[in-house]
């Protein structure tokens, strides 16, 4: 059987960097093939040479048994292989029918007729998706979710017969990932190559027939999920063993540091108390909409209470913006990382002393060997991968931002810490360096908030996870009290039915 | 197989795209001093400063803070002309030019004060809130000199402040040039080694993240659109009394050079900020070519003509090549 896309000894350098070393991809029609690797590894690299947007420096590429010679993303479109890309989205003024559509309109003479695209749009999604969703919606007024499904629409339109997806699943609950591979396994039975990237193995486990792994750009290994296990392909990825995924932590609580009464945001979460203790990490968990981003928005002023109580070591606050939050210690890690987190086109050091420069001027003047001094230190102490304190921060990876965001709240010697889904789309291994960042911040008494929907990091991170379901707090665990399944069905609202029908 | 990596050539062509604004005004430079008589003499030097490069620096500076914020402000023109109306209008009520200078600043600081309050508080976009004030700027005008007649104070009982201004120099450097350079130091303190200029900087790159970080936007956001008003009000003072009286809308030709000079310097930063000597840089680009081209004989259209030409030249270098280098 002829390969779909068959990428041989691909080699691929940037300057003196080596990205890609002679790899391989193999992918068969008719199948979903997994592609991992941590972060660096090279998956994005030999996606974009598939796709053109690099020009590979050796190696062979074939297509449906036909040899491409320089890619470009025309020339590979022509070819039937479609991409998803994770970040680059729609244009989000278009209607949704004009999206799938895209350079590929149906025509009345000169003109496009309107009417006949907004029916085959209808058709195709209703066909593919079983959606009823109106072709003339604007694309900005769709989820994620949705836009996702349009973009493969759109491949579906062009007659895709091999699909990449990177990361389809990032911002997508589980209810609506659990529609998305109803589809890919209806367009795999079609005879469709699919390739699927993805940071979250469960996943991968449960969709992909086989999985090429990248490490340091090379092939390490071609296997079947099902047969190896994902703790074995989490090996392979990161040369290490997965027990050492969550780091341990002998937790030393102090006094409350942070204390919720009664508050009250209308229409997101009502009357909600806890108290949140120096030294822990407290996990809150609930569904998309459960009010728990809300939580974290009134903590840093980002929105206001309607009632109910605030305190910062014993002192009643009232945020009415994030300023007064930062100027009392409280810090966050918001889960966009890219919008809210760090300014890419600012350097390490600029974007790490931000939130911090009252402390280190004078007069309104920045100190700038104090400064230096400062940033080189928090560099070294968090370990942030960078050339120097004047590399943009664009540069830099996932993880590493990661750490800069981290680095500008320990400048300014914050004292709680709001951590919105700060693993989100970065690797295993930069995954555990944050776990690592985590306990380090609560060993040196400082208080943690974690929001996280990957349950199992909730379960082995905390000290105590709180339950918020429809805006209410509606349970709390101490570690080990309960595992990520059963605090899934918690969160889910199964544990409330089941109370009212016992 | 194929080898499509030039590393070699990679490098020289980012140090000519890092370099191509220094390098274009060094060649007009040489150009014009081979080619146009009297360029390299010192009355046309110092006729071209004076004329052609103070004005346009001072409000170019205040452009550079505001489009570092990641904003624009098209009402430069009215904070320029409201300030020289007030500041004419006042000395003609006979007011001392120390009083007259400071009216014509708060004309301009509420010039800046509008702006900030339709950006913050309305939340509206700043292209539109400055050309709304633009708009309502240049009828203010209309409506206070009966559609637009210029006030002229050549007579001799209004010499006095003038005289004063134009007889104040320092070491022989007249008080134009002086204040300049003070507004040059001024803006460089400001923007690149003050708190309030890695705000800026912040602001422009990503004013979400400034939000996250605790930043005061708002009060920063006016600070900005205030500078970049009140420093077109020090041009519009600077404007009236060398000429010695108003011109409706007079302000409005600075426009466009102010916004082109701040975006020509960004060339000269890797990361394509703008920055006080970047824009220095442009000022001094455009008056050049403006001097070079009138003095070998161009008319004043093909001196636009050169001009744009220049322009797609540089930033063609600059922003061109760095693209295709990385």
């Amino acid at each position: 059987m002829t390969a779909a896309i068959e990428m041989r000894g691909i080699t691929k350098t940037f300057g003196p960097v080596k990205a890609l070393t002679d790899a391989t991809l193999v992918v068969q029609p008719g199948t979903i093939h997994g592609l991992i690797g941590a972060n660096g590894a090279g998956k994005s690299t030999i996606i974009k040479i598939l796709a053109g947007i690099y020009a590979r420096t050796s190696g062979t590429v074939t297509v449906m048994g036909k040899e491409m010679g320089v890619i470009t993303p025309a020339t590979i479109e022509a070819e039937g292989v479609h991409f998803i890309h994770q970040d680059r989205l729609l244009v989000p003024t278009a209607t949704v029918a004009e999206a799938i559509f895209l350079r590929n309109e149906p025509r009345f003479g000169p003109f496009i007729s309107y009417r006949q695209m907004n029916r085959q749009a209808s058709e195709l999604l209703r066909q593919y998706f079983d959606m009823e969703l109106d072709p003339r919606t604007l694309i900005s007024d769709l989820s994620t979710a949705q836009q996702k499904i349009v973009q493969i629409t759109r491949a579906l339109a062009n007659k895709a017969k091999v699909l990449v997806l990177d990361e389809p699943t990032a911002a997508l609950v589980k209810k609506e990932v659990d529609n998305l591979f109803v589809v890919l396994r209806r367009l795999k039975a079609e005879g469709r190559a699919i390739v699927f990237i993805s940071h979250y193995m469960a996943e991968i486990e449960e969709i992909c027939d086989v999985v090429t792994v990248l490490r340091n750009g090379s092939d390490v290994g071609v296997v079947t999920p099902a047969d190896v296990g994902i703790a074995k392909i989490v090996e392979m990825m990161t040369n290490r063993d997965a027990s050492e995924m969550y780091p341990r932590r002998e937790p030393v609580i102090g006094k409350p540091a942070l204390s919720v009464r009664n508050l009250t945001v209308a229409g997101a979460f009502q009357d909600v108390s806890f108290d949140l203790y120096e030294g822990e990490i407290l996990g809150i968990t609930g569904l998309l909409g459960s009010g728990d981003k809300d939580l974290l928005k009134a903590l840093f002023g980002q929105v206001t209470p309607d009632s109910g109580e605030i305190m910062l070591n014993g002192k009643t606050v009232h945020f009415r913006t994030p300023v007064q939050a930062v100027r009392n210690g409280v810090a966050k890690i918001p889960e966009d990382r890219r919008a809210h987190g760090v300014a890419t086109g600012l350097s390490v050091g600029e974007n790490i002393s931000l939130a911090s420069l009252d402390q280190m001027s004078s007069r309104g003047f920045v100190q700038r060997d104090a400064e230096a001094r400062n940033v080189d230190a928090l560099i070294a102490e968090l370990g942030i991968k960078t050339p120097g304190r004047h590399t943009l921060v664009k540069n830099l990876s996932g993880g590493n931002q990661q750490k800069v965001v981290v680095a500008k709240w320990l400048s300014c010697n914050s004292q709680v810490y709001l951590l919105d889904e700060p693993t989100v789309a970065v690797d295993v291994g930069a995954k555990v360096e944050i776990y690592n960042l985590m306990n380090r911040l609560a060993l040196e008494g400082k208080a943690l908030i974690f929001l996280s929907s990957d349950l199992e990091e909730i379960t082995e991170m905390c000290d105590r996870t709180l339950v918020i379901y429809r805006g209410e707090i509606i349970a709390e665990y101490q570690r080990g009290e309960i595992d990520a399944n059963r605090l899934l069905a918690v969160a889910s609202g199964a544990a409330l039915n089941q109370k009212e029908t016992a | 197989m194929t080898t499509l990596a030039k590393p070699r050539l990679r490098f020289s062509l980012d140090t000519v795209s890092n370099y191509a604004v220094i390098i274009a005004f060094a060649v007009v430079v040489v150009i014009f001093s081979l080619t146009a008589d009297g360029f390299l003499t010192g009355s046309n030097l110092m006729n071209l400063i004076s004329n052609k490069v103070v004005l346009l620096a001072i409000i170019a500076l205040g452009m550079t803070i505001v489009i570092g914020a990641g904003g624009i402000d098209l009402s430069v023109g009215v904070s320029i002309d409201l300030s020289s109306m007030i500041f004419i209008m006042m000395i003609a009520a006979g007011y001392a030019g120390f009083f007259a200078i400071m009216g014509g600043l708060a004309a301009a600081f509420c010039v800046g004060l509008a702006n900030a309050i339709l950006i913050n508080k309305l939340k509206i976009n700043p292209f539109l809130a400055t050309l709304g004030v633009l708009f309502i700027g240049q009828s203010i005008q209309r409506l206070s000199t009966q559609g637009g007649v210029p006030i002229y104070l050549t007579r001799a009982e209004y010499a006095a402040p003038f005289d004063a201004i134009a007889r104040t120099n320092l070491a022989g450097v007249p008080a134009p040039i002086i204040v300049m350079i003070l507004c040059i130091i001024a803006v460089y303190l400001a923007l690149h080694r003050s708190v309030f200029g890695r705000y800026v900087a912040a602001l422009g790159a990503q004013a979400e993240v400034a939000r996250y970080s605790g930043i005061r936007v708002a009060f920063n956001l006016s600070v900005v659109f205030i500078a970049c008003a009140v420093l077109s009000g020090i041009t519009g003072i600077l404007l009236s009394s060398t000429v010695r009286s108003y011109v409706p809308f007079a302000g409005d030709a600075f426009l466009l050079d102010a916004i082109g000079a701040t975006f020509i310097g960004t060339a000269i930063s890797a990361e394509r900020r703008p920055s006080v000597i970047g824009t220095l840089l442009g000022v001094l680009l455009l008056a050049v070519m403006r001097n070079g081209l009138l003095l070998i004989g161009w008319n004043f259209f093909w001196q636009q003509v050169g001009i744009g030409v220049l322009v797609f030249l540089v930033l063609g270098l600059s922003f061109g090549l760095k693209k295709r280098s990385e």
